[in-house]
This record gives C-alpha cells, structure tokens and sequence, in this order.
C-alpha cells in the first residue's frame, strides 16, 4: 500500500469518527515502515485539527469531536510508543481531569477532545479525581501541563489544592497547572497561583502551547 | 406508578453500560435519528417558531427517545429503562398545579399553556450564582424577596465559611449549606416576606450529605419549599442525586429536577437539544420523582440562553411541552452580560418571552453566564418578571417580531458581552435600590423597550 493511501486512510479515519479504521490505518503506516512522525503529522494532525476548527464554529458537535478525538487517541495509541522520547514535532503531554468533589464531565472532555486536535498526548483522569492523582500522573507520563476542570462554586477550592500540592512539594516550577470550568476566573486563578485560567476550549488550547516545554 | 425504590431497581438491575458508550453510541445517535425521523428543524429567520405540528412532532420524538434510552445511572453503570406505559401514567399522574410557601406568601404554582394570559410563576434571583460573603447574600435575598412580582426565591450560593473556600463534601460544604437555609430565610424575615418559598433548596449543597444536614428543622427549611436536584447531562443519575430524592420525598417536599442540556453537546444543534429538552421533563418525572421541572438549557460557545438558536430551543420545547402535557416547568436563564448594562436587560427580556409566550415559567437567573461573585443585583430579577408578566397572552408571531428586535439590539455583542458592575458597585443595600447611574440605564431601557411594542411598569 502507498505512503499516500495511508495517509489518506488516517486522515478519512479521523474525519469518519472512526476509531477501528484509524487502527488499521495506523498497523498499514507500522507495516509499510512509514516514519510514524509523518503518519501523525500528516496523516492523524490535519483532519484533527479541521475537526477542532469545525467544532469551534459549531458546524460539528460534541459527540463528533469526541469521536474524531477517540480516533485520533486509538492511532496514537499505536504510532507514538514508536517515536523516540523528545523527538521534534511531538508535542507535551497534557494531564486532564474533574477537581475532587466534582462528577461534572462535558467541559472537561471537550478541552480534552480540543487539546488532542490541537495535537497534545492527552492523559484524561476522568472525573471526581483525587488532587494527588493529578500530581502523580504527571509525574509518570512526564507531563508538564495539568489542566484542573471544576463546575460548581463548592469545587473550585480543589484547584487551589493542586496548586498548594505543588507548592509544599517543591514542584511548583515542573508543572503549568491550568484551571477552567463555569465559576472559575483569571481572577481566581491568579488568587490560587495557577498559570492560567481557559475561559474557553480555544484558550485551554493556547494555554498548554505556550507551557508545552515547561514553565 | 415508577417510585424510588423502581428506580434502584432498574438501576441495578438495566443493561450494562459504559457512560462513553450511552452518551455517544446510543444517546447521540438516538437524539440525531428523532430529530430526522420527525423532520424537526430551526429556522433562524424565527426564533419563535410557530408550527403547532412540529411543536407535537417534538413532544413524540422527545417520548420516543427516552423510551429509545432511558436514563443512566453512573454510579451502577447500567440504564435505567422506562415503558411507554410507565411514562404516560408519569405524565398523566404529574400534578398541574402546586402550592408553595406559607401565610399571605403561600402561592400556587400552575400549569401555563402556549400564549396564556396567567402570569409566570416569577421565581427570582441569582439561580445559584457564587457571592463572596453573608453580607451579599444577605442584600440579594432582600432584594429579591422586596420584588412585588417574586412567588418564590432562588438564591445564590455561598462560597466560603469563616474565610475558608468551601470544599466538595466537607464540613466546609456541610456548614456552608447550612448557613444558606438560614441567611436564606432571615432575609426574607427582615423584609417581612417570611413565608415565601425558597425554590432552589439548596444552591449551595453540591454533595448528599451537605443537602440532608441543611434540612434539619432548626435550619428553617420547609415542606413548603421547593428542591431542586440537578440532572448531569445527558439524562444522567447517580446515587448521591438518588440520595437527595430520597431525603426530599422524606421530608415531603416537592423536587424540581434542573436539567440542562448543552446547544452544541451530547444533542448536537438546537434540533435535538430541543428533543434532549422535552425527553429531559419526562426522566425527571420518573427517575427523579420530580412534580416540577426546572429546564435550563444553555449555549456551549456562550454559556448563555439569549443567542437566537438557544431561543428558538426554549420556545420549541416550552411548546411541545405545554401543548402535549400539564407539567409545571419553569425555564431558568442565563445572560451573557453583567448588571448595569443595557444589553443585560434586553438578554433576560429575550429569553423570558421566548419560556413565557411557549407557555412556561420563568426562574431569572444568572447573570454575566453565572460565573463571577457578587456579579448580579435584584435589579435584573425584576426586570425580568416584569417582562414575564407583560408578555403574559402574547402571541406567538408578536413574541417572534419582539425577540427579532431585542436580537438586533445585542446578538453582535454576545462574543465580547460587557462584564457591568459588581453588586455593591450598582445596588445600594440601605436604600434597597440601584444606584442613580442604574436606575437611568433601567428608565432608557424601558423606553426603548416601550418603543418596540412593550410597555413595562413605570419606574419609581
């Protein structure tokens, strides 16, 4: 099969929301001995990032973009082991979930399905997650960016707990903590010492690209 | 008739689920699949539509999709499925009227049909918006109790407890709730409305524990109050919701199941948020053992119900609704401007003749999306319920010419709406008024609001 082709597989795979054809696109690219650096970043990275673009003007929804992002995760799944660390073109990992307290998820997973369009390697804890658990896991997938995603004026305080983790462990400096979610504020987040406060997907988005490589 | 202890049943007992699989691979698809079948589709020439087909086609493509899926229960991962016979006994068992409060403030609440001349049930206040201290709270229930309009209260929510942020089921929370149930009812005793409803019991307990210990007696809630438990979206449950259900039904009390479904989530477009609307009142009756409903149904780009899609969502499932149910339901809304601006105003005045003209009540609202602290006066709640009352008998073309004319006046702004003034920067607590400057932002707007057509009560 050629380079072409399965580029143009990883790309339909993405755009068709479909996560099994994105595997099979990713072992063709493996077999073939397809540089997985240029599988993903012209192959998976392009029709992400339409996605995102489309989800953004609101021509596709939420289920779309968490599909095409579940597409794009099953392929990297595949290419990036592939990938010496700190290789040019792989972006930062990115550690994501809902504060302690919280179960509230949708903001949560768009700003996930959004940074993963916009190319990051996304570690979603999930929701009503423990503030070490945070710390921990960017510790173990060398994260440099945990986004804390919090919905109720009662959980907020657990994004300031992440912070205080840091701070009292001597980490602060390792690690961009960005907050988002319905109460929160660049007010708040400048009260609790976080790096930043995405009022929006687009803004999380920016806020991991600018501390990609660190504080 | 589907009871509590129905619905652990079959949330023990449904089909085996991961919540990804029920909201994108059965939920979203199902949603997409009413919104084709029934052929429903927005129209942004009208914000307020006026097809009474479609307004039913509506309501059975909302039915048919909670019996397509059901509701899920995160805490057991397995559906919660419903019968069609067990939802038209929901429906038809449903009360279409409810009493709420005590004494002179004991008021009923009741069924509203498509362009009825009753007046909204006016439930008014910040809708769980954060304040920063007892001593804002304190002023917005006073004010919002002072409305002569308000039939009940919905408060705001207290963040922190001797300067401490409060944390998720702590005793932070537990503590905060409780001093929310008694601030709540000492203001409306200091402005001599003591037995006027509080409807959103209790803004501040996110978790189980905190929303049972807040209703001990010495705390001064009421049967007579209403309680609010929110939905997580898409037709989700969990334990600690069914937790609350149980302690309200215990208690005696009226649940109201707050659900809001996202303009650009799990739905998709405003054709199926408006069928996740209408299936959402239906759920709520059974798996939340709800006698009212609290749509509050929101823009994902704008966090806000005023953009003109959102409109049209609210109207449409407000008309499904009324048309084909007795249900109480009360739309609550968000602007995306903050107090002392015009374009606030003329935000809530959109969106409260899109529920009121469809037929539903009104709960106004949270304002500048809900976001920041002290950023809400009682000044907007009013205004509010003044427009619910003028609309009031409004026909659904006149509503739609109205809301085409508010959208001209702020939809160009809703990308970089005017935050206005905090509370104590616009309101005046002693005077129990809006400063000078608010007030003539508030006379300019009813002149203007007079020059489209609709006249409101003169201010003082």
């Amino acid at each position: 099969m050629s380079q072409e082709k399965i580029l143009k597989d990883l790309q339909g795979a993405i755009l068709g929301y479909d996560s099994a054809a994105a595997v099979r696109a990713a072992k063709a690219a493996i077999a073939e001995k397809i540089d997985p650096l240029t599988a993903i970043e012209k192959g998976l990275v392009p029709s992400i990032e339409s996605i995102g673009n489309k989800f953004e003007k609101m021509e596709i929804y939420l289920p779309e973009l968490m599909l095409a992002a579940d597409a794009m995760k099953s392929a990297l799944g595949l290419l990036l082991p592939l990938i010496p660390k700190g290789s040019k073109g792989v972006k930062a990992t990115v550690v994501i979930g809902t504060v302690q307290g919280d179960v509230h998820e949708i903001g949560k997973n768009i700003v996930s399905s959004m940074l993963m369009a916009g190319g990051f390697n996304v570690i979603d804890l999930g929701v009503d997650v423990k503030t070490i658990t945070f710390v921990d896991e960017a510790k173990r997938t060398g994260a440099k960016v945990i986004g804390a995603s919090a919905l109720m004026s009662s959980t907020i305080g657990s994004q300031k707990d992440i912070v205080d983790y840091l701070e009292s462990s001597k980490e602060r400096r390792k690690y961009a903590v960005i907050i988002g979610g319905g109460p929160t504020t660049k007010e708040w987040a400048k009260e609790i010492g976080a790096d930043g406060c995405g009022m929006n997907a687009v803004e999380a988005v920016k806020l991991a690209g600018k501390f990609a490589k660190g504080r | 008739m589907v009871q509590i202890l129905d619905v652990m049943e079959k949330a023990l007992n449904g089909k085996p689920m991961s919540e990804t699989d029920y909201q994108l691979k059965l939920f979203a698809p199902k949603c997409q699949e009413k919104v084709r079948e029934y052929k429903i589709k927005y129209d942004p020439a009208n914000p307020i539509p006026q097809d009474n087909g479609m307004a039913d086609d509506l309501f059975q493509a909302g039915l048919e999709l909670l019996l397509d899926v059901g509701a899920f229960c995160t805490s057991s991962g397995r559906v919660i499925s419903y019968s069609e016979s067990e939802v038209k006994e929901a429906l038809k068992s449903a009360p279409s009227k409810l009493h709420f409060g005590e004494g002179r403030d004991r008021k009923h609440l009741v069924n509203r049909k498509v362009g009825d001349k009753t007046p909204p049930w006016c439930l008014l206040g910040a809708g769980g918006g954060p304040c920063s201290s007892d001593r804002s709270f304190l002023a917005l229930v006073e004010g919002y109790a002072e409305i002569p309009e308000t039939n009940a209260i919905t408060t705001p929510a207290i963040t922190r407890v001797g300067g401490m942020r409060v944390r998720p089921a702590s005793p932070l929370e537990v503590l905060a709730a409780m001093r929310n149930a008694v601030l709540a009812r000492e203001a409306c005793n200091r402005v001599g409305r003591q037995g006027i409803p509080i409807m959103n019991s209790l803004a501040t307990a996110e978790s189980d524990i905190a929303f049972a210990a807040a209703l001990h007696p010495r705390f001064g809630m009421r049967a007579s109050d209403g309680y609010m438990i929110c939905c997580m979206d898409p037709m989700k449950v969990d334990f600690a919701r069914l937790n609350k259900v149980a302690v309200a039904l215990s208690m005696g009390g009226h649940i109201g199941m707050c659900f809001g479904p996202l303009l650009g989530g799990y739905a998709g477009g405003p054709e199926g948020t408006a069928v996740s609307n209408v299936a959402h009142h239906m759920m709520g009756l059974l798996t939340y053992q709800s006698s009212w409903l609290l749509p509050f149904t929101i823009h994902l780009r704008y966090v806000a119900s005023s953009p003109r899609d959102q409109l049209w969502v609210i109207s449409s499932m407000g008309q499904a609704i009324s048309r084909n149910t007795h249900l109480l339901s009360i739309n609550l809304n968000y602007t995306t401007a903050g107090p002392c601006t015009p374009m606030c105003l003329y935000e809530t005045s959109a969106a409260v003749t899109s529920a009121v003209t469809a037929g539903l009540s009104i709960e106004s609202l949270g304002v500048a999306t809900n976001k920041h602290e002290d950023r809400t006066t009682p000044v907007e709640p009013r205004i509010s319920a003044e427009v619910g009352h003028a609309v009031a008998g409004m026909k659904l073309s006149d509503a739609n010419e109205l809301v085409k004319k508010l959208l001209g006046k702020y939809e160009s702004k809703l990308n970089a709406p005017p935050l206005g003034k905090s509370l104590f920067e616009c309101w005046d607590p002693d005077a129990r008024k809006p400063t000078k400057e608010y007030q003539g932002i508030v006379k300019k707007y009813k002149r203007e609001m007079a020059s489209l057509g609709l006249e409101l009560k003169p201010e003082t």
